[in-house]
């Protein structure tokens, strides 16, 4: 889980956004280097909600381009990496099947003993059930729960990287898949990858072509100012502003900022700061304005915009 | 709370309650509870109590180690896999080409291949499952074609196992055994979004409106606006399309205004006169209906006089692209009914500002005149303020947030106050603008 | 009829903030001054009003030219760590010794930008450089432990203010409306340099 994916990462651009795919990458950005993307795709084990959504994640340009900046990524261009498709060794090729193949034995065999466990699990709590009252067993949940969460790290390091269940939670995870199907023991689930990479060869190589760095809005000095100070940031829509500034992960913090950037000179209607710090305030959060002292036609590139931001925190004062 | 809308986001008291009730009965399967709590943990809705968010990071062990359980089960959550059961596993090749030209039709005997749309570019050799009686159109063969974003929704959510055409990636081309099958290249999520999304107009954002609507069981198809190029033609009557057809009547246009002002003034049975004295005339009135119809100067907007505007003489992205079903319309692919819902989708980054009124009513206008009905509505008039006469639904999407507007072209001169004893009734609140739902 | 005996009567008589801010020899930002230390002076009760002129000070041309300071019945504004310290340490707001709040007087339709805002704080510092002294004046208390608290409280704090732990410089930033024919109404708004957490409460 504490593992840092080979640098730098690659991050995809599809059709003019900035996707990420790899699992690893994701929780690597997120711990290491506060960027938290939005999750855009769909979670097959709880495939009908939009509480939680999985892979991809979406990038801003704005985070991809502080991640290229830091050399921590690269941006790869994926509809060209794909016609590698076109010219894959028909060894590899092979050799790529019959990996999918184990794969998904692997998970056929996985899910039958699943099943076997279940069985023996439910079992032991009837039993249970029976010595204890009901609050005792409510408590034992959460205890189970808890210990569940901490075996399930140290299955993960044994696994293959290349394996479709690498970081799995094996004894859990593939529990919904258990309820709807019992497969025949020896035919192999079919496996959708969740990455190109295999059968492509990894885009990242001394002699790989990138994209140049990601196009950014005027507004992206005052996110590289307070990625550098430490925020999380995540697009600003739902609070009607640029964007929203968490001072840890928003997994776990609530955030503190709606953040609108403007240019040093750009003409600003008052009752906008009325209008932010109105909003903030109703939700607790600080309205941030703020913006580069300087122009992008008084400096050579946008880092040295970066380090001429001033920012503002306005809230209202109650009188 | 604080984040009433991250609330919303990360963890609805619906789910909550689920989990609750979970935890309570008795044949749960706990480690299935323990793996649903890992997913509901990154809302911190389940095990420990929704609401623990803190405020800001400090140095407790407590703290960081709560954070990366979430972060954990975040990773479990996404590391799971797309496995397809052998027994139900659907398998469908990648057409990079689009689908073959219909054949030329023989008189007397209607293609089926002919409602094959030519940006599909996914089939489906041997469809079963649920999924195609909302979705794909069946050519001469029986074969299903799907679009771009109707294949990229079945693979990520599970349910559609997509092959690169060998042409692609060499091998034995793909023929109904299904030993060659086995022999086509799987196409893994990455791939399909590379090559589906950016095809025959689906961007991105389309797409996350898309499937986040089918996610929650909504029936989606394109709507004529899709192409944003596409402009009207004049050989295809769109209105009669409509099961409404218009009155045509005067617009409330300036002549129109002028027009009800010299009727007034023409009114024979008009108890004022215009040259001098009280507006309400000199007549005897008996009651104050009679006296308000009379102070009623101010000429207001009738949306059901407005033009109606054919749906293809907007301009994107503000333009309906989408038609939605509730999941309780029934649906046949081949007819479809009128939508539920009419969708523009407008991402932030390319339109930055929010609609000009004349974006805004020609949108509305293209849509098909929708009067509040109903003996709820005909009660409560903020319920009918708040229909409106016309809506339409904008998804907003921010880099990967959505929020869904409903627009609505209210008539508030409809409203004749001072007719009938019933006092407004209803909470007050809201205009025109009301956010449906995150 | 009521009406007509209305029509005959003499005219009203201008009000008393109408009187003042005619005062203000027809400039229309110090119209907005006037308008707002009015304000401050009556509605919010704030006393030793006091207007800059920092035309002079300033760097930027079209930053505002005056700043009105004050000294507000009640805090206006406390840092949440600031809160958290004075309510271990047994401190109440009264205890403590007023203080000097400065206020950028602005009027809705003027135009404004984050030079202008950047300039007034500017301004601000060199004004606080000279009002510092005046501050240690007051605040002799009777009760010996409570003086020791007090004592310790201000060092804490001159130390925060180094270190921005307990929020930055900071000011109020007043509009007066003027849509609507401008009835009067002022917002107040507190605004800190760099990003201050906001208040919880």
């Amino acid at each position: 889980m504490e593992s840092t994916p080979t640098l730098p990462i690659p991050i995809s651009y599809v059709s003019g956004r900035y996707l990420l795919f790899s699992i690893d990458a994701v929780t690597y950005l997120r711990r290491e280097h506060n960027i938290c993307g939005v999750l855009i795709g769909t979670l097959p084990q709880i495939p009908q909600q939009n509480v939680f959504l999985g892979l991809p994640l979406e990038l801003m340009p704005e985070e991809a381009r502080v991640l290229v900046d830091k050399d921590v990524a690269c941006i790869v261009d994926e509809a060209r990496a794909h016609d590698g498709m076109r010219s894959l060794l028909e060894e590899d090729r092979r050799q790529y099947l019959r990996d999918l193949e184990s794969q998904g034995q692997l998970a056929t065999r996985m899910l039958s003993d699943r099943k076997d466990q279940q069985r023996e699990q439910s079992l032991k709590e009837i039993d249970e059930k029976k010595a204890k009252g009901l609050a005792a067993k409510a408590a034992k949940a959460a205890a189970d729960a808890q210990a569940a969460a901490s075996s399930t790290s140290a299955p993960t390091e044994k696994e293959e990287p290349n394996s479709v269940f690498a970081g799995e939670d094996e004894s859990s995870s593939l529990s919904r898949t258990t309820g709807t199907s019992t497969p025949a023991h020896h035919q192999a689930m079919g496996v959708t990858p969740t990455t190109s990479y295999p059968p492509l060869p990894h885009p990242v190589s001394p002699s790989a072509q990138y994209l140049p760095k990601p196009e950014v809005p005027l507004s992206y000095p005052l996110f590289a100012h307070l990625h550098s100070r430490g925020y999380f940031l995540s697009p600003g829509l739902r609070f009607g502003c640029q964007y929203v500034a968490y001072p840890g992960d928003p997994l776990r913090f609530h955030s503190h900022f709606v953040v609108v950037s403007a240019e040093w000179d750009q003409e600003m209607n008052l009752m906008d700061i009325v209008n932010g710090g109105r909003l903030g305030t109703g939700v607790k959060k600080g309205f941030l304005l703020g913006g580069p002292q300087k122009r992008r036609d008084e400096v050579e590139s946008e880092a040295d915009r970066i380090e001429t931001v001033r920012t503002f925190s306005i809230e209202w004062a109650g009188m | 709370m604080a984040d009433a809308d991250e609330d919303a986001v990360r963890g609805t008291t619906v789910e909550a309650t689920q989990i609750e009730v979970d935890l309570s009965d008795e044949t749960q399967d706990f480690r299935l509870l323990n793996h649903l709590n890992f997913l509901t943990d990154t809302s911190s809705s389940s095990l420990p109590r929704r609401g623990e968010k803190d405020f800001e990071p400090n140095p407790t062990e407590f703290q960081a180690d709560v954070l990366s359980a979430s972060r954990q089960a975040m990773h479990n959550a996404l590391a799971h896999p797309r496995l397809h059961n052998p027994k139900t596993q659907v398998i469908a090749i990648y057409a990079p080409e689009g689908p073959p030209p219909a054949p030329a039709v023989t008189p007397g005997q209607p293609s089926r291949g002919a409602s094959v749309s030519p940006d599909a570019c996914v089939y489906v050799p041997s469809p079963k499952g649920q999924y195609f009686k909302s979705m794909g159109q069946a050519d001469r063969k029986g074969v299903i074609w799907l679009l771009p974003e109707e294949a990229l929704y079945l693979l990520e959510r599970g349910s559609l196992d997509i092959r690169w055409p060998t042409s692609i990636t060499g091998g034995t081309t793909v023929g109904e055994g299904s030993e060659e099958e086995e022999l086509s290249i799987p196409m893994s999520l990455q791939a399909a979004y590379t090559c589906l999304i950016g095809r025959g107009g689906l961007t991105l954002e389309r797409f996350t409106v898309f499937s986040s609507l089918k996610r929650i069981g909504y029936a989606i198809s394109r709507a004529p606006g899709w192409d944003d190029s596409t402009e009207v033609d004049d050989s295809v009557d769109e209105h009669s399309r409509d099961s409404y057809t218009q009155p045509l009547k005067r617009g409330a246009g300036l002549a129109g205004i002028l027009g009800s002002i010299f009727n007034w003034i023409n009114d024979p049975k008009s108890t004022s006169s215009m040259a001098a004295g009280p507006v309400i005339g000199y007549g005897i009135h008996r009651n104050y209906a009679d006296i308000y119809k009379k102070l009623a100067l101010i000429p207001w907007y009738d949306p059901t006089l407005a033009p109606t505007r054919n749906t293809l003489n907007t301009s994107a992205p503000f333009r309906v692209i989408f038609y939605v079903y509730k999941p309780s319309t029934p649906i046949k692919k081949s007819a479809l009914p009128p939508p539920d819902f009419r969708i523009a989708v407008i991402n932030t980054r390319e339109q930055t500002t929010a609609p000009t009124l004349p974006e805004l009513s020609a949108l509305l206008e293209s849509t098909p005149l929708d009067p509040p009905r109903g003996e709820k509505m005909e009660r409560q008039m903020y319920m009918r303020l708040r229909h409106g006469y016309r809506n339409v639904i904008l998804a907003v999407v921010d880099q990967g947030v959505t929020s869904f507007l409903r627009v609505a072209d209210v008539a508030f001169g409809k409203e004749r106050l001072f007719e009938g004893s019933s006092a407004p009734t209803g909470p007050k609140k809201g205009g025109n603008f009301r956010k449906k739902k995150r | 009829m009521a009406s007509s005996q209305q029509a005959q009567s003499p005219p009203l008589e201008p009000s008393a903030l109408t009187r003042l801010i005619a005062s203000a020899s027809g400039n229309p930002l110090a119209a907005t001054t006037i308008q707002i230390l009015h304000n401050l002076q009556h509605q919010h009760l704030w006393t030793s009003l006091e207007i800059h002129d920092i035309s002079e000070t300033s760097i930027a041309s079209d930053a505002p030219p005056t700043l009105i300071s004050g000294i507000p019945p009640h805090r206006v504004y406390t840092h949440p760590d600031e809160q958290l310290y004075m309510l271990e340490k047994g401190i109440a707001e009264d205890d403590l010794r007023p203080e000097r709040l400065f206020v950028i007087p602005t009027a809705q339709g003027q135009s404004w930008s984050l030079r202008r805002m950047a300039a007034a704080f500017d301004s601000l510092a060199i004004l606080e450089l000279s009002e510092s002294e005046e501050a240690l004046s007051s605040g002799e208390s009777v009760d010996p432990e409570k003086a020791q608290k007090l004592d310790e409280y201000y060092e804490r704090k001159a130390n925060a203010r180094e270190t921005k732990e307990w929020g930055t410089r900071r000011a109020l930033l007043a509009m007066t409306n003027r849509g609507m024919g401008g009835e009067g109404t002022v917002v107040y708004y507190v605004v800190q340099e760099g990003e201050v957490k906001p208040r919880q409460n």
